[in-house]
């Protein structure tokens, strides 16, 4: 089997209520058939091999969770086909369930009243874990993470890190080929998110789990993810490796200038027409060319120079010749501006695939 | 290994009850007033009479009749709607459909350790409270395993009827109405509001006509009238709750299979 996941024009559509305003629209929903259809998913279509750790992302709304809950076999496409394990998730949903392990990380399926240790036993004899697999799992789990200490714990006594670490766990325990995480590090704090990261990155190592990751943190993708698959309005705009998207951003190179000798004692109007003033000088030089400025936290002035166009050093004389500069510093593009950019337009990644 | 993930589902919510100890002794208490108001009601209801018995009945016939049937309704009301509801409407059905069991067993064992719990803490001690006050009123015999047996398939039975319900919240996406409106039927219907004896004729008809009386006045009749039954009637009794058994699970099992398919679970 050279896939463990494939996808292939699939598209899923809802059928909404066009609901009416007030309590008189209140009335007429009750008889409406005015149905409106949502195309949730259009036409998506990848393949994802064993081992593989793909970075599924896109904003709020784009059809990332729907896509996950077509592959767990919740959701039934409304037109092409899934095939997960080699089987059709949705015809197979119980027998699929055996395959893999979900987190949401909203959601617990762990006993919230109970210990975790409790929680893992249940798990085992739901799964039907053999007693030597759950052994060796624990003791892996052991060795990655300090778990022992949350066993006796209640899951609703747990913080948020914790409660997320241990649902993770759960979801690896009956060795799955395949784990989706929907959202494993949403409002974990940097070192958690961190312990997070470092675990599903040795699960997938030691288990050659698939892992299927969607997140809107960039840390989460630079730290686990080959690949990444970027959707919006239920539409694929990027699936290859961050390499390859870093690269074709890579003539962007972004130029801070410090204008002021402090800056961040600036007011707000005062920060924002010193960029003004960087940005009417690069233009009277470079009018053809394009820029995109912004200003940085620190109060420094962001140029985003695509050097294809024109040199970096060029446009910093330039700038240098027009008005003082008291230091500069450079920066490669980021995966979060990168992502942003694909966002913000959808055009340019055409030509990138 | 399919029974050791069903055991499993028991000892989750066996332990599960455990945890809220303290909802027990409530359970008891609001138990406890009910019975205090059901005891002033009847008392009127046959101080208005000449006659001691009213449709065959006594005081204390009744009395025994609606306290044990209180007693059976602390450990056989799983609340199975409203858990469906909730967790169709918070988008936590997710994780119980993605078990590796379906999602009906999962559900029916999910419920039965917290059952079983509530029999031995609430139904047990009524049963000796009751035997002790009215000097062993309850015929001790055969008919004790006909009432475990007729207890299990009424619950079943009710399983049944709430994981009907609780699929139409899959529609509605409501459980309030819903579900009173269920339990009003059921409670009513069953026996367990007021016993079907004082029921007018053709209603009493209708009544055991439908699965519900096999879920409170089926395993009851085992205890009230134990003396009077044969082990013929017994056994047709059995048959005839194990029949609505498995018609009401098959019914809710195709149902939950078609309508599996609304599903759009919240979230984008």
């Amino acid at each position: 089997m050279e896939y463990v996941i494939e996808l292939k024009n699939v598209d899923k559509e809802f059928k909404v209520l066009n609901r009416h305003e007030g309590l008189k629209g209140s009335f007429q929903d009750l008889f409406s058939r005015d149905y409106k259809i949502i195309k949730a998913v259009n036409n998506v279509s990848m393949n994802i091999k064993p081992g593989e750790i793909v970075g599924y992302l896109g904003p709020n709304g784009a059809g990332k969770s729907t896509t996950i809950k077509m592959m767990t076999g919740v959701l039934q496409p409304t037109r092409g086909e899934i095939v997960v394990n080699g089987k059709i998730p949705y015809k197979n949903r119980t027998a699929n369930a055996q395959n893999i392990g979900v987190v949401f990380g909203q959601r617990s399926q762990l006993w919230w009243s109970l210990p975790l240790i409790e929680s893992f036993k249940l798990l085992k004899d739901i799964y039907g874990i053999s007693d030597k697999d759950y052994k060796d799992m624990l003791t892996l789990y052991e060795s990655l993470v300090d778990i022992k200490e949350l066993y006796s714990k209640p899951v609703r006594q747990m913080s948020l890190g914790q409660r997320t670490l241990s649902d993770i766990l759960a979801a690896f325990l009956h060795n799955p080929p395949i784990v989706f995480l929907d959202e494993p590090t949403i409002g974990l704090d940097v070192s958690m998110k961190a312990k997070i990261r470092n675990l599903i990155k040795a699960l997938n190592k030691e288990k050659n789990t698939t892992v299927i990751l969607t997140t809107h943190d960039m840390g989460d993708v630079d730290a686990l993810c080959e690949r990444i698959v970027i959707i919006d309005k239920g539409t694929m705009l990027y699936d290859n490796d961050i390499e390859h998207l870093r690269s074709f951003f890579g003539a962007y190179r972004t130029l801070l200038i410090k204008t002021k000798k402090r800056p961040e004692e600036l007011s707000e109007e005062e920060r924002k027409s010193e960029l003004e003033s960087v940005e009417t000088i690069v233009k009277e030089d470079f009018a053809d060319k394009d820029f995109t400025f912004s200003l940085s936290d620190e109060g420094w002035c962001s140029v985003l120079i695509d050097e294809s166009q024109v040199r970096l050093m060029k446009v910093l004389n330039h700038i240098q010749e027009k008005m003082k500069v008291y230091d500069v510093r450079l920066e490669e593009i980021s995966t979060e501006s990168v992502i942003r950019k694909i966002y913000e337009d959808a055009e340019n990644l055409k030509k990138a695939n | 290994m399919r029974i050791k993930a069903y055991g499993a589902l028991v000892r989750a919510s066996v332990m599960d009850f455990m945890q809220f100890r303290l909802a027990a002794f409530v359970m008891l208490l609001g138990n406890i007033i009910y019975l205090i108001v059901i005891y002033n009601l009847w008392r009127a209801i046959y101080a208005s009479v000449d006659n001691a018995t009213i449709n065959g009945m006594s005081f204390n016939d009744t009395m025994i009749y609606l306290v044990l049937a209180s007693a059976q309704f602390t450990f056989m009301e799983a609340y199975l709607v409203w858990e469906m509801g909730r967790s169709i409407q918070s988008g936590k059905i997710v994780l119980n459909l993605l078990k590796p069991i379906s999602y009906d067993k999962y559900l029916l064992f999910g419920i039965e350790g917290g059952n079983l719990c509530a029999f031995v803490v609430t139904f047990i001690p009524t049963f000796i409270i009751v035997q002790i006050i009215t000097k062993g009123a309850i015929h001790m015999g055969v008919n004790l395993l006909f009432y475990l047996a007729a207890a299990l398939f009424g619950m079943i039975i009710n399983f049944a009827i709430d994981f009907f319900v609780g699929t139409i919240c899959l529609y509605t996406e409501s459980t309030w109405g819903i579900n009173i409106m269920k339990e009003v039927v059921v409670l009513f219907l069953s026996g367990a509001t007021v016993p079907l004896a004082f029921f007018p004729g053709t209603l009493k008809k209708i009544a055991m006509f439908l699965p519900f009386h096999a879920i409170y006045n089926t395993p009851l009749t085992f205890l009230t009238k134990g003396e009077e039954l044969g082990l013929g009637e017994s056994f047709i009794m059995l048959g005839e709750q194990i029949l609505w058994a498995v018609v009401l699970l098959i019914i809710g099992k195709i149902f939950w299979k078609l309508s599996e398919r609304v599903i759009t679970v919240n979230g984008g």
